[in-house]
Order: C-alpha cells, then sequence, then structure tokens
C-alpha cells in the first residue's frame, strides 16, 4: 500500500498544535514568546571565588544564594532572590600593591534582597516590577526598575523596554565619617527574535546614566584615586543561540559592546556549549573572551619622581585632577574556560557544578597597548546549585 | 560612524525578520528546551554579572534596576 503523505504533515502539525495549547503540556515556554510560567521554581546555589596575584592573594568571596519563581495566579507571577556575600582578603591600595600585605586585610559582608511581580495580559504583554535592596558594612543600595516585553501575535518576535533606578548610599569604614551619594538611571530596549525551528536570536540596547560619587574611598585614602562624578554607559548585547538536531546540544553565543564616557570600550564574546548527555547529564562547557581600554584618568605604575608611591606623574601641579590605579580601569584582555556539569533527577530536581578559570593580562588586549606595570590577574570561580521543579 | 553601522545592522535585521519563513508553534518544541533560553539559569547568571562587575571596567546589557554595590 502506497500512502499519500502529502499535506498530511500541516494536519498533524494543527493537532499537535491543539495538543500543546493544553495547559501543562507545552514543555516550557519557547523563546521570544510572551507567556506566563505554569511551573513553580526554587533554587539554591553556591558561589566562591578567589582573585589572586604572583605577589599574593586579593579577595576571596563566598556567597550562597536562593531563588524562587511561582505563579500565584495564571496571569501573576512572582519572584523573589536573595544572597549573602562574605567578602575577604585584600583589595590593592593602588596598582598591584595590597591592602592584605602588613595586616589583615579587608571583611566585608552583603546581604541583598530582590522581589519582582509580574502582570500578563491576554495580548502576549507582561510588565515586571522589580525592587532590590542591599546592604554592606560601608554601602546602600536600593533599587527597582520597570521592564514590559510585547511578543508578535505568531510569539516569533519579542519587544522588551525597561527602565531602572538605583540610589546608593557609600560610607566608608575609614576617614572621617561621611556618607556620599551615588544615582543610577538605566534603561533597556530590546528585541528577540525567533529565526528557524532551531534558531534564536536576541539584541539589546542598554544605556546607564550614574552620577554623584564615584570615587573608590578605599583607593583615595590609602591611595589616589578621584573619579569625574558621572558616568554615561552604553552597551549593545547580542546573542543567538542555535540547537543541533545531529549533536542534541545547544550552542549559545554572545557579544557586547560597550563604551562610556571615561573612554572605556568593551568588546565581550562568550560561547556555551550545553551537550545533552543519555541518563539525564548536560555538560556545558563555556568560554569567554573580553578586551577593554583605559579610562582616560587611569594611570601606570610610574610615580612622581619627587612624591614617590602612589603620586602619579605631576600630581602637585593638579591635585584635583582626575585619578585612578584602579586595574578594573586599566587596558587589559581577560580569558575564562568553564566547565559546567548538570544531572536532572527524578521528581524535578536538579543538581549542578561549575568551574572556571579566569586570567587577565595587559598584552592580551586586542586593538591596542596593554596598561604596562600591572601583575597578571587570576581568578578560580566555583559553584554548585540544586534546583526543584514542581 | 559607529551609530551609521548600529542603524544598518538594525534594518537588516527588521528586514531579515520580515522575510523570515513564520515558525509554526508546532515547530517550537527545540526552542522551548531550556538550553535554548538566553540566560536558563537566573543564580548563574546574577553570579556572572557580580563576579565580572569586581575584576572589569564594563558591565550592564541584559537588565534594568539591578542595584549596586561596594565590590572591592
Amino acid at each position: 500500500m502506497i500512502m499519500d503523505s502529502s499535506n498530511k504533515a500541516p494536519a498533524r502539525g494543527a493537532v499537535l498544535a491543539a495538543a500543546l495549547a493544553l495547559p501543562g503540556l507545552l514543555p516550557g515556554t519557547a523563546q521570544a514568546q510572551v507567556t506566563a510560567p505554569n511551573a513553580t521554581l526554587v533554587q539554591f546555589k553556591y558561589l566562591y571565588y578567589k582573585d589572586y596575584q604572583e605577589s599574593g592573594d586579593r579577595m576571596k568571596v563566598s556567597s550562597p544564594a536562593l531563588y524562587l519563581l511561582t505563579p500565584l495566579t495564571d496571569d501573576w507571577v512572582f519572584e523573589i532572590g536573595a544572597v549573602y556575600d562574605s567578602i575577604s582578603g585584600a583589595s590593592p591600595y593602588y596598582h598591584t600593591t595590597l591592602s592584605g600585605a602588613s595586616g589583615e586585610g579587608i571583611k566585608d559582608g552583603r546581604t541583598a534582597a530582590d522581589v519582582t511581580v509580574t502582570k500578563y495580559f491576554a495580548n502576549r504583554t507582561s510588565v515586571a516590577v522589580r525592587a532590590a535592596y542591599s546592604t554592606e558594612d560601608d554601602y546602600r543600595s536600593t533599587a527597582g526598575g520597570v521592564t514590559i516585553r510585547h511578543a508578535t501575535p505568531d510569539q516569533n518576535t519579542t519587544y522588551t523596554i525597561g527602565g531602572g533606578y538605583s540610589g546608593d548610599e557609600v560610607f566608608p569604614t575609614v576617614g572621617t565619617p561621611t556618607t556620599n551619594y551615588k544615582r543610577t538611571y538605566d534603561a533597556i530596549a530590546g528585541v528577540s527574535q525567533v529565526f528557524t525551528p532551531n534558531d534564536t536570536g536576541q539584541l539589546n540596547f542598554y544605556y546607564a546614566h550614574q552620577s554623584g560619587y564615584l570615587t573608590d574611598p578605599y583607593k583615595a585614602y590609602w591611595g589616589i584615586d578621584n573619579r569625574p562624578n558621572k558616568r554615561d554607559q552604553f552597551a549593545l548585547l547580542a546573542r543567538w543561540n542555535h540547537y543541533f538536531d545531529s549533536a542534541n546540544a545547544t550552542l549559545r553565543t554572545s557579544y557586547r559592546y560597550y563604551q562610556d564616557d571615561w573612554e572605556v570600550v568593551a568588546n565581550t564574546l562568550t560561547a556555551e556549549w550545553a551537550q545533552t548527555l543519555p541518563d539525564g547529564w548536560v555538560l556545558t562547557p563555556n568560554l569567554r573572551y573580553t578586551t577593554q581600554s583605559a579610562a582616560y584618568f587611569y594611570y601606570d605604575p610610574i610615580y612622581d619622581p619627587l612624591l614617590g608611591a602612589p603620586f602619579p606623574p605631576g600630581y602637585l601641579s593638579d591635585p584635583d585632577g582626575f585619578y585612578t590605579s584602579d586595574q578594573r580601569l586599566s587596558a587589559f584582555g581577560g580569558i575564562t574556560g568553564g566547565l559546567k556539569l548538570s544531572k536532572t533527577l527524578n521528581g524535578g530536581w536538579i543538581i549542578d557544578g561549575k568551574a572556571e578559570y579566569y586570567e587577565q593580562r595587559a598584552d592580551w588586549r586586542l586593538g591596542g597597548e596593554g596598561s604596562p606595570g600591572l601583575e597578571t590577574f587570576k581568578a578560580q570561580i566555583y559553584q554548585v546549585g540544586v534546583t526543584r521543579k514542581f | 560612524m559607529k551609530r551609521l553601522l548600529l542603524m544598518v545592522a538594525v534594518a537588516v535585521l527588521a528586514a531579515g525578520c520580515e522575510s523570515m519563513p513564520k515558525v509554526q508553534p508546532w515547530e517550537k518544541g527545540n526552542l522551548a528546551k531550556p538550553e535554548m533560553a538566553f540566560d536558563p539559569d537566573t543564580l548563574e547568571a546574577r553570579f556572572a554579572d557580580h563576579t565580572y562587575f569586581s575584576k572589569e571596567g564594563a558591565s550592564g546589557g541584559a537588565g534594568v534596576g539591578g542595584g549596586g554595590c561596594g565590590c572591592n
């Protein structure tokens, strides 16, 4: 018997589509859709990283974190996150001269929590309102934001716009007790697009305006640090995910272009290969490369011939000028390599672990010279997690 | 020049979206896999932001209203 299979596919597709429309049958929300999640997710993760250089260890951070997402009704979703960061070790006073070299260094704890409430509307639109608060020994941040998403009727294109605000207080534990203020306004506009059954992409434009006290108070106290009281940041983030049927694997890639009016320009590329294996295992190697230019007021570790370290050359003629010796604002390239392993267990449990190595070097910068005279900066980053879906 | 490049990129993307054959609901099985999400793991994405914020000069691009930290 010869079966005529022409025109069968759409009919089969329509039946499948109808079946998928039944509640609970859709395996998840396909990308670029705006559909309320119908499952609760609870996640616990523990992050540990340590920064170090040839001359000594820098900061160590250990962070247990909790995240919950739960639908309250069919169209209201609630999310809450909490994290405690325990920070210890040595931070550079200037360039690579570490605070911990002659003492016990820095100890700080940071407690942060955030709540997001999202309302889903029938016209494929969602409105998410987020509030966040964090407190440290010397820093307090109160932040909030609104993000609106809207999908086209075919759910293949999603538009996102959002705006946020963060009001921060900085009260350093050195020098005369004082409280300094810092404000950030940020905005995002983006589009996500399903291109094929195996391809989805996203393009986000991001802008942030910071004003107020942007100096590092410790570097200002122990070294020389005086930054402009305004910073305008712009980022373009492009992401592309492709599913390989033959390999049963997903390639996630991203590119970010960043520039600010401190003259930091950065280009960052990431790639992750999520390989599905038998028995619920997923193995995900990841690579990241970033290259950035220095802020215009960053000075190299060459000091004033009269004053010596940490004073930049010519400091006496312009003591109120802008200066920083912060490695983060120098010119460098950075590479991260890592591996994540996760396993889905019975009953909606997922356990995972991830290890990464990061290295930052002046001569890994592309498109220009790196900042001379800094030691290679390295970090080991580890995380373990457990997730439950129900 | 950068602005011009951006505008061209957006125009090409928009034109590309218009001419794409539509992906139908029953073709979205792979797209619905958790691995195909842009940030499949919420806490992992937050950890990455936090880690790189403490080591590099660039940040932002994925969301708004995150809140600041001392992060020395």
